[in-house]
């Protein structure tokens, strides 16, 4: 730069001092071949694609970033919390992410042999299992920075790892060719094997499924004909398998799901919701925050039962949290009803009919009429929405942080400020996860 | 002798009254000097209602024509060169999505600096009905943006604003160009509307004659009246602190100002209200 600022001066001579006493008329363009000798900078390629990123928000222990646990600098101080989001590098693109309770798995969907890093607690061996440096048989308690899984894969160079869940202390981790993977405590069954006392090694689930989704202490899975399987505890009914004990193998769910094909299953403490693909939705588990209170006034069900939603319409995906659920409708509009902040204003803390959301929280005015939302999610006592325009909005409870907008708790939307493009949120106890897809 | 010619009575000014009446003349909403479009004055008595109009928290259009390429030091495309990129990889939908981001950040700031508990049901209500404005001391705030003309490396923004200089928008320009991994110059800020003053009723400089100026302050005694009362009314408004009071006073401001325009709208919070062209 100072070789260009010489050759501009040029002509006023080597009088790089005096320059700041010539004055020009302000409106007045520089010359045109003073303009040509400026070299032009190169940013972006015409052909960049936007990249994917993953930022973090919440209790630091599980977020993979240990710096914030254990300082690397004498200047940092430990920090317990993260309020707002905070990039995570990551080696690879990362497709799914899925938070549990106190630590968190992230998968990509590449054929390399890592396809998955696990960070936060492992005391029940739901990250796999890392050998201790002290000891062979011995794992750590917990890691504090994203460390790689490996999975018993029969041809680990073929294949892809689709979707990741985590319950209270198990995971699942869903494959394209090789079925399902399980880690983590089995005291109840969860896991979907038979219960061994003190479990440490994995297991595979072979038959075909689509998605997983990880209550509490119960698992679910979707097959791609459209049948639910649960196993795990069930003392809640959130197994819907008619019965109140554990289950130790996945059986299909009957009740009113029997010959229904569902698109999506939904589950985080103990109640579960189903959509159908024809827009149906089906709820089964603990009803005592009156999540199921339209079909009954018991305060748990056993067996599912098509729930009676007036004015929702089509469903397109349900969420649930523990005392709360949503569902999202196909026109885009949030549904809420349950127990806690539900989202509109701090006086309505209860509610046993689906409540909607105005769409103005979300972005749409005179400017902008067509924002719809797109996906939604449930974590503990919170919730978040993604826009089709990319924008997460969330609400709730702020426990630790989870929220990502600072320590107080939000009675209605509320946008996260990310860079980029919210494609997928993964929401934990006290930490939430966002996959981002950067703008140019 | 004396001059008799001189002496005549037309020639003083104690007979005929003083030839030139001196006015105040008053400037609203500043435009700096890179700048055109519409400034709203204010004559005499009028002064009064220019402080109005500026407490009132109304919104302003602008259309902003910006160059991909190059930055310089003041931010417009007389300033001296700092650097110059490429811009082919700009495209309609990349510089869509920055603008939507922009949009995005902005109106979190609105609910921000409204001034209001965001805990509260009332908070909860008026956000619903989309009237949580800012009020008071806030920095410059975006409420739409949006890309009228884009032909690389030019292009044109219309933006509406709250509390702007025109210097922040010709920055905004360049964060434009920065979020695009390129740079982008302003070419030119033009006002297109200072509340509820539009550049269709502006007077160009051919028409800054008497008759021309008279017309134009019939025109609007309309909406000067409703600025004057308004204010009234903000100010009686401040000094109630009840609830039912406040309510009754949006009533009456409410039936006031439907009459003047479909997108004018008034709200009471607790120490004041906000009014929005």
């Amino acid at each position: 730069m100072a070789l260009v600022s010489l050759r501009s001066c040029g002509r006023r001579g080597f009088h790089l001092g005096l320059s700041a006493y010539v004055t020009r008329p302000v409106g007045t363009p520089r010359k045109r071949e003073q303009q040509d000798d400026t070299p032009v900078f190169q940013y972006v390629g015409q052909h960049r694609k936007p990249q994917g990123k993953v930022f973090v928000w919440g209790y630091t222990g599980a977020l993979g970033i240990p710096s914030f646990v254990v300082p690397d600098s004498g200047r940092k101080k430990p920090r317990k919390y993260q309020l707002t989001p905070y990039h995570l590098d990551t080696e690879q693109k990362i497709s799914s992410a899925a938070c549990g309770y106190g630590f968190t798995l992230l998968a990509s969907n590449s054929r390399d042999l890592t396809k998955l890093w696990g960070m936060g607690l492992k005391k029940d061996s739901q990250l796999g299992f890392q050998r201790t440096q002290h000891d062979r048989y011995k794992s750590y308690d917990y890691v504090l920075e994203a460390s790689p899984v490996s999975l018993p894969l029969v041809n680990p160079q073929e294949t892809r790892v689709l979707q990741v869940s985590c319950g209270r202390a198990h995971s699942l981790v869903l494959t394209d060719s090789e079925g399902v993977f399980s880690m983590g405590n089995n005291a109840y069954g969860q896991r979907g094997r038979k219960i061994v006392e003190d479990e440490v090694y994995r297991f595979v689930l072979q038959q075909y499924k689509s998605s997983v989704a990880c209550g509490q202490d119960h698992s679910l899975f979707l097959t791609d004909r459209g049948s639910v399987n649960a196993c795990g505890w069930g003392a809640d009914g959130q197994t819907g398998l008619g019965y109140h004990n554990k289950a130790s193998c996945p059986v299909p769910v009957g009740g009113d799901l029997a010959g229904v094909k569902v698109q999506q299953v939904a589950t985080y403490g103990d109640c579960s919701l189903a959509v159908s693909t024809d827009g149906h939705v089906f709820g089964w588990g603990n009803s005592e925050y009156l999540q199921l209170a339209s079909v009954t006034e018991a305060t748990q069900i056993s067996s599912p039962r098509l729930l009676a939603l007036r004015g929702v319409g089509r469903g397109r995906q349900a969420a649930c949290g523990v005392t709360q659920v949503a569902v999202l409708n196909e026109e885009g509009e949030v549904f809420v009803w349950g127990f806690g902040i539900l989202g509109r204003g701090p006086k309505l803390s209860e509610s046993a009919i689906p409540e909607r959301l105005p769409a103005t929280f979300f972005g749409r005015s005179e400017s902008n009429p067509t924002v719809k939302v797109s996906s939604i999610r449930c974590g503990l006592n919170h919730f978040a929405a993604i826009t089709d325009r990319g924008e997460l909005f969330v609400w709730g409870k702020n426990m630790r942080g989870c929220l990502g907008i600072g320590k107080h708790d939000q009675y209605f939307p509320w946008r996260v400020t990310v860079p980029g493009h919210v494609t997928d949120v993964a929401r934990g106890v006290d930490h939430m996860v966002a996959l981002v897809r950067s703008i140019i | 002798m004396h001059n008799y010619k001189s002496m005549k009575l037309m020639n003083f000014s104690e007979v005929t009254g003083p030839q030139f009446h001196k006015v105040h003349v008053g400037v609203g909403h500043r435009l700096d000097a890179f700048s055109s479009g519409v400034l709203v004055l204010g004559i005499g008595k009028g002064n009064g209602v220019l402080e109005h109009l500026c407490k009132s928290h109304v919104t302003r259009d602008y259309m902003l024509e910006g160059e991909f390429g190059k930055a310089t030091d003041n931010f417009t495309h007389t300033g001296r060169v700092i650097e110059k990129t490429t811009y082919d990889h700009v495209t309609l939908d990349k510089l869509e999505r920055v603008l939507a981001m922009i949009q995005g950040a902005n109106q979190k700031a609105l609910i921000m600096y409204s001034q209001v508990d965001l805990h509260t049901q009332e908070a909860y209500e008026l956000a619903v009905r989309g009237l949580l404005y800012p009020h008071g001391k806030s920095p410059p705030i975006l409420t739409g943006l949006r890309c009228i003309h884009f032909n690389p490396p030019h292009f044109t923004l219309e933006v509406q604003c709250v509390n702007e200089t025109q210097k922040y928008l010709r920055k905004l320009i360049h964060e434009v160009g920065l979020e695009l991994r390129t740079s982008a110059v302003c070419s030119g800020v033009r006002r297109t509307r200072d509340g509820p003053f539009k550049v269709e009723n502006a007077l160009t400089r051919q028409h800054w004659t008497a008759g021309s100026i008279i017309q134009a302050i019939a025109h609007f005694s309309k909406a000067t009246r409703k600025i004057r009362k308004l204010e009234m009314y903000k100010q009686t408004a401040g000094q109630l602190n009840s609830n039912a009071q406040v309510q009754e006073q949006t009533r009456m401001c409410e039936n006031l100002v439907k009459t003047y325009s479909k997108r004018l709208t008034s709200v009471i919070a607790t120490k004041g209200y906000i009014t929005k062209y």
